[in-house]
């Protein structure tokens, strides 16, 4: 099976190309690194398997996405390299080009993007660019689907793709410094000519990845002469030589077109990343988003949802088990366990679903890196960057993206303290527990109550985020750049990918995490020490309840169904609803909100809400910590400072909010 | 100021992952920006070359131009 690698700068377009080509469709939005691991899909009719890689500006990576790219190249050696460019942008995306293309490996390059190019008045002469780079050369829109089944048909015929090498003609001292780390690779390390070329010339040029596959295949030639290579300053040469090539070969292949640019990027920047209003649109943005989510269009498909799974579903099925002769504890397994506790969560997907095309509108459009611009002012304040604000949004969706997401922040404390602020953005799985509290206890100011625990959670982590400056001695600066791209115009179907992609995890879950979580909170709250027990009173989730109750006591939470559920909820925060749902024996959120009522203050059950937004993250999300930082110690940090900051918050909450109600 | 024309003086005051970054990006000694936006409080700048839009630090910014700001 043939290999085909895509690989380009972040913002190229990249991963809408990657859905063209192939059945399988990854993830796309309109900002810097949205591929943070490498996907693979399968190239429509054929057994061609096609790499989507993340983007990545040089082989010679800053972050940790970007590190995927280089050692890629390393460990594989792909039939067929698809180098794709913005062609608006064609002088830098060509700094990448010449890096690929030196690796001597078949390429075609991809003017992506071109009508873009067209629209600002240039074109350029195709034959000159393939002639003087050695490839083929093609373009595409690969968001209006043009020039998408010719470059399949090339890519059929990928051995037909020529692979000459790219030599661009260095400065002397530095030819003759690559030709004999090249021959010494060749003669004593055994590499391929292009290979041995392509690693002496990133080993000279300080990629930092070849630089450690160097020591760690301790190619003595190349670290033999490393302080000789810094000395002479190559890299600068290096560099020079390549954008020398390059602005020559732009002006000569440059043809002019008819312009009939509309600017309409330049318009619409004019008014969000406007410094005064810049602030106040974000947050109406947001506004918006939840009104749309929890008021217009989430909560009534919501209700309706939630009516038909517990009333018709609900009593058919019991209809049903009590018809065939089922037995009582199994009828109580189904009907009050898993479509009560099961039934309860996925109420909430059209709910959680508006929130995630939200996003991915915004994702799409190219306005969260004007997010990450108009924040970085008060990011900066916290001692993190604008762009670690892409990945806290993300966060929302899910913290284990959101985590993967930080990949892009280059500094890596700030990568660190980006990771471990993430469970306090509020994540889509404690919406329902939010859902239902704001029904039971505030019904006439449902969006705006969600919208003060959501940024109640990013003041918690922000005020942890300059905690952690302080306590990690965070000295290095901050390196921030951000792309800002040409607005899109959305198309409804990559927003329906983008938010399928995001809510496709949480309708798996209910399959899964939650369903063990909710037979197991039937199972404690069913049986007690004497057996089955239909007074759940007497069950060992009321027992386990009871015996926490005196630590929840000073937070206003005393019922042993909550201080159960919030125990189960570690599992994956989705279980406490379930829980409820289960220990108050109903399938209907309706009946559960009128018992809630009772049971505790509007204080308390905002207490609650705050300590559901902070205590400690769920399965999912720890695993993620340790995995992204390497480290067990982060993520048992992690469970002791959540824990403590929620106990601390919800204790402050119900204390001084029962002094003032 | 916005849309004041500044040329990229010297990337040696900036550390070494950002001068990266703005080489990546084809930015280099001696070309010339256009300032799009700047933000209040130092916050960072718009800065427009070759067709590309980039948002960096003010202190960045002030570095690259030393001789003009």
């Amino acid at each position: 099976m043939a290999d085909v690698a895509l690989i380009g700068n972040p913002n190229t377009g990249k991963t809408t190309l990657f859905n063209s080509l192939t059945d399988k469709y990854a993830f796309v939005g309109n900002w810097t690194g949205v591929t943070v691991e490498k996907k693979v899909g399968t190239l429509k009719d054929s057994d061609i398997q096609v790499v989507d890689l993340p983007g990545t500006y040089s082989l010679n990576p800053l972050t940790k996405d970007e590190a995927v790219v280089t050692n890629y190249l390393l460990a594989n050696r792909p039939d067929l390299i698809l180098n794709i460019t913005n062609a608006s942008q064609l002088k830098r995306n060509l700094l990448l080009t010449i890096e690929v293309l030196e690796r001597g490996l078949p390429t075609i390059l991809i003017l992506n993007m071109i009508d873009d190019l067209r629209r600002s008045g240039q074109t350029y002469d195709l034959d000159l660019l393939s002639q003087r780079l050695g490839c083929q050369v093609t373009t595409t829109n690969a968001r209006g689907h043009q020039g998408i089944s010719q470059l399949r048909q090339q890519i059929i015929n990928y051995q037909d793709v020529a692979h000459h090498r790219l030599q661009l003609d260095y400065p002397p001292m530095l030819k003759q410094a690559i030709r004999q780390a090249t021959e010494a690779l060749q003669d004593d390390y055994h590499y391929d000519n292009a290979t041995a070329r392509w690693l002496a010339i990133n080993f000279i040029d300080q990629s930092r990845a070849i630089r450690a596959y160097a020591k760690s295949h301790q190619l003595a030639p190349l670290l033999k002469q490393a302080a000789y290579y810094d000395a002479q300053k190559f890299s600068k040469q290096i560099y020079e030589t390549r954008l020398t090539f390059i602005e020559q070969l732009l002006k000569d292949a440059a043809q002019s077109a008819v312009s009939n640019e509309p600017q309409l990027t330049s318009k619409i920047d004019k008014v969000v990343t406007n410094p005064i209003l810049g602030l106040p649109i974000f947050a109406g943005i947001f506004y918006l988003m939840f009104k749309l989510s929890f008021e217009w269009v989430g909560t009534p498909l919501s209700d309706r949802l939630d009516w038909f799974l517990s009333v018709p579903v609900s009593n058919t099925v019991d209809h049903f088990l009590i018809q065939v002769g089922a037995l009582a504890p199994l009828r109580s397994l189904v009907v009050n366990g898993l479509i009560a506790g099961v039934g309860g969560v996925l109420a909430f997907i059209p709910q959680i679903f508006t929130l995630f095309a939200c996003i991915s509108l915004l994702e799409d459009s190219g306005y969260m890196a004007r997010a990450a611009l108009v924040t970085d002012r008060l990011m900066q304040m916290i001692g993190l960057n604008g762009k670690s604000f892409i990945p806290l949004i993300i966060g929302f969706g899910c913290n284990v993206t959101g985590i993967m997401a930080a990949r892009t922040i280059e500094q890596p404390k700030e990568r660190l303290v980006t990771s471990l602020i993430m469970p306090f953005m509020s994540c889509s799985a404690r919406l329902p527990i939010y859902g239902l509290i704001v029904a039971a206890f505030f019904p006439h100011h449902q969006a705006l109550i969600v919208l003060s625990i959501y940024f109640l959670g990013i003041v918690v982590a922000l005020l942890v985020a300059k905690f952690y400056q302080f306590l990690f001695h965070v000295k290095e600066r901050s390196v921030f750049i951000v792309e800002l791209p040409e607005y899109h115009l959305p198309r409804l179907d990559i927003i329906w990918h983008g938010t399928w992609d995001k809510g496709k995890g949480f309708i798996k879950k209910a399959g899964t995490i939650i369903f063990a979580g909710t037979v197991l909170i039937w199972l404690l709250s069913s049986f007690g020490p004497s057996g089955f027990v239909t007074d759940s009173t007497k069950s060992f989730a009321a027992a386990l309840g009871h015996g926490l109750a005196p630590f929840f006591r000073p937070l206003g939470i005393v019922q042993w169904q909550a201080i159960s559920a919030l125990f189960t909820g570690i599992l994956a925060k989705e279980v406490i609803t379930s829980s409820m749902m289960v220990m108050f024996h109903t399938s209907s959120k309706a009946v559960l909100i009128t018992a809630l009522g009772q049971f505790m203050s509007p204080v308390a059950a905002y207490s609650m809400m705050a300590f559901v937004l902070l205590y400690i993250p769920c399965f999912a999300t720890l695993a993620t910590i340790r995995e992204e930082t390497g480290s067990t110690k982060w993520m048992l940090f992690s469970v002791g400072m959540s824990l403590l900051i929620a106990y601390v918050t919800s204790f402050l909450i119900f204390q001084i909010g029962s002094l003032i109600v | 100021m916005i849309n004041h024309h500044y040329t990229l003086h010297s990337f040696d005051c900036l550390n070494k992952p950002t001068a990266s970054r703005l080489h990546n990006m084809g930015l280099c000694e001696g070309c010339p920006i256009k300032v799009v936006q700047r933000y209040p409080f130092h916050g960072p700048v718009i800065i427009e070359n070759n067709h590309q839009r980039i948002g960096i630090r003010y202190r960045d910014f002030a570095a690259l131009t030393e001789a003009e700001v």
